[in-house]
């Protein structure tokens, strides 16, 4: 029996993406998703001090903050006395890339090549079986940031589809290396998608999904039984990285007072 | 003759919602649960306004599907409908999306201020490029696909939407319309450079020296006509005044998820009776929902 993990898997799925970030970069914390905010956030206290992150439309640093609090939605007023700067939300035109280098994408479904569908599940445009919120920013985000990531909240077929029913955000378009640069769609395209069952990369001339880790306890099976398209798996697949004891130090008592991921 | 005296702008609620008529494409500023003029929403209700156009905020929320509700939109456009962690899809949206009875400007955040950009520079439409390869021109025909005539490469014209009236929150002006926000103003001032005219909706009217004492924080520059409504974003978050008020939007996430999960209808007509149509002014609906409660919904 191996014991318990001293985690959960929303604290292991933020620490996966803490390190996707490289310091330096512009990143933006968007709107809704708990796990990839902490996750940057994450990155920011312990490896990219020199991060500029950009809170409800503002600019700042956190390193010297003692905790991050209230910091749950996009719009809260609050956070802005942290503000060095603005870039407001219509500017956004003026250059996309001045808001962030980087994106997470949530989707309501996502097919083998990283395509994503914010709008809706259904054949028919004008009566969907469910309707979603809409594409947000995450379009025109994912379009013109160096690379993005994809995140789900439960690993489904409903979830994993073979094909998109609308695509609102492009990952490898109809795939291959060239997928994105024949549709003229700059930048590098989703790197990773991250569920709570496992890490997916794209094969590098396929640019299908790959499964490139498997969180602790869970299967191959497991992730091929949840997902509506052929998963390529390689002959040896590691164990997603567990936060250190580092990492859920920061988080629960910097970052996640409330404890949002634990629950 | 010397001229000596400046217009006063500023006009009583009704005034102002009297301005919004059926049919009209109207915008409404804030950002998903901040910054909406809901005096003015709520007054638009009251009259029973039909066949909006309603171009929301990007991204939008439950402001606007309290309209969708309520019976006065005909189509929509913006680039979110939910609550963030209140609501993941605005109930009455997406009922009244999936039976195919609202039309839809299908669009994201970089798409949807093409258009209101497109709008105030008087242009038919201007171009974007993502969305190259994705559904979006297939789901919303207002969108071309064409070839840049300088590089050859496919790119999106995103047509003009130009609202006749921008109803915006902010948080003060001086009674000559000068507007300034506390915080970013989200994507308010694309609303007001879009729109043929700009209300605002306003906490506090204050002395014209105020304004000068800082004109940089002066992000409307001059609208149309000034409304006094303090604490008239609630129950969405003003900034600088008060935050939202969770108890209240979850009252109102619950009549419409009974309306969206098993077509009852009665909590949401109870809500619109008990908030909207029964308060005969501005300040009974303060009434209604209690000194307590605002005082309680500080930012502090």
């Amino acid at each position: 029996m191996t014991p318990e993990p001293n985690f959960t898997v929303k604290e292991l799925m933020a620490s996966f993406i803490s390190h996707q970030v490289r310091d330096g970069e512009r990143v933006a914390v968007g709107a809704g998703l708990h796990v990839p905010r902490a996750g940057i956030l994450l990155a920011h206290l312990l490896r990219c001090p020199n991060v500029r992150l950009y809170v409800v439309m503002t600019f700042t640093s956190l390193l010297k903050e003692p905790r991050m609090e209230p910091f749950y939605t996009v719009y809260d007023n609050r956070p802005t006395k942290w503000a060095e700067g603005y870039v407001l939300h219509d500017d956004f035109q003026e250059d996309p890339r001045l808001v962030s280098d980087t994106f997470v994408v949530g989707a309501l479904q996502i097919d083998k090549f990283g395509n994503s569908n914010l709008i809706g599940v259904g054949k028919d445009y004008k009566h969907l079986q469910f309707r979603g919120p809409g594409a947000v920013g995450t379009l025109s985000m994912a379009h013109y940031v160096d690379r993005y990531y994809l995140f789900v909240q439960s690993h489904d077929k409903r979830i994993f589809v073979d094909k998109c029913d609308f695509i609102s955000t492009v990952g490898w378009g109809e795939g291959g290396a060239d997928g994105r640069s024949k549709l003229g769609i700059p930048g590098n395209g989703p790197v990773y998608c991250v569920t709570p069952l496992c890490v997916f990369d794209f094969d590098e001339t396929s640019k299908r999904m790959r499964l490139k880790s498997l969180h602790p306890g869970v299967t191959v099976e497991q992730v091929i039984e949840n997902t509506g398209f052929e998963v390529i798996v390689p002959a040896n697949v590691p164990t997603t990285a567990a936060p250190t004891d580092d990492e859920l130090e920061t988080l629960r008592g910097r970052i996640d007072v409330e404890g949002m991921l634990r629950r | 003759m010397l001229a000596s005296e400046r217009k006063s702008l500023v006009i009583d609620l009704d005034a102002a919602a009297a301005t919004v008529r059926d049919g009209m494409t109207i915008a409404i500023g804030g950002f998903i649960n901040s910054s909406h003029p809901m005096a003015l929403v709520r007054q638009i209700i009251r009259r029973g306004v039909k066949n909006l156009t309603v171009v929301g905020a990007a991204s939008g929320g439950l402001d606007l599907d309290l309209l969708i509700a309520a019976g006065c939109v005909k189509k929509l456009v913006t680039t979110y409908m939910g609550g963030e962690h209140y609501c993941p899809v605005a109930p009455f949206f997406r009922v009244a999306a999936q039976r195919g009875e609202l039309d839809i400007f299908e669009c994201d955040e970089g798409m949807f201020y093409c258009a209101l950009r497109a709008a105030a520079q008087r242009l038919p439409s201007t171009p974007w490029k993502a969305g190259i390869g994705t559904s979006f021109p297939q789901i919303n025909p207002e969108i071309k696909v064409y070839n840049d005539p300088v590089s050859g490469e496919p790119m999106l014209a995103i047509p003009a939407i130009k609202p006749a009236i921008a109803l915006i929150y902010a948080a003060q002006s001086d009674a000559y319309g000068n507007v300034q926000h506390v915080s970013t103003g989200f994507g308010d001032r694309a609303m007001w450079r879009a729109a043929d005219k700009t209300i605002a909706q306003v906490e506090r009217i204050v002395p014209n020296e105020e304004i000068r004492k800082n004109p940089l924080a002066t992000s409307l520059v001059g609208v149309d006509a000034v409304v006094r409504a303090p604490y008239g974003s609630h129950p969405f978050a003003g900034p600088g005044y008060y935050i939202e008020d969770s108890d209240h939007i979850r009252e109102y996430v619950a009549a419409g998820n009974a309306y969206a999960k098993s077509g009852d209808r009665k909590p949401f007509e109870q809500y619109l009776k008990k908030y909207i149509l029964d308060p005969p002014t501005y300040e009974d609906y303060l009434e209604v929902v209690g000194i307590k409660r605002l005082l309680q919904l500080h930012e502090y």
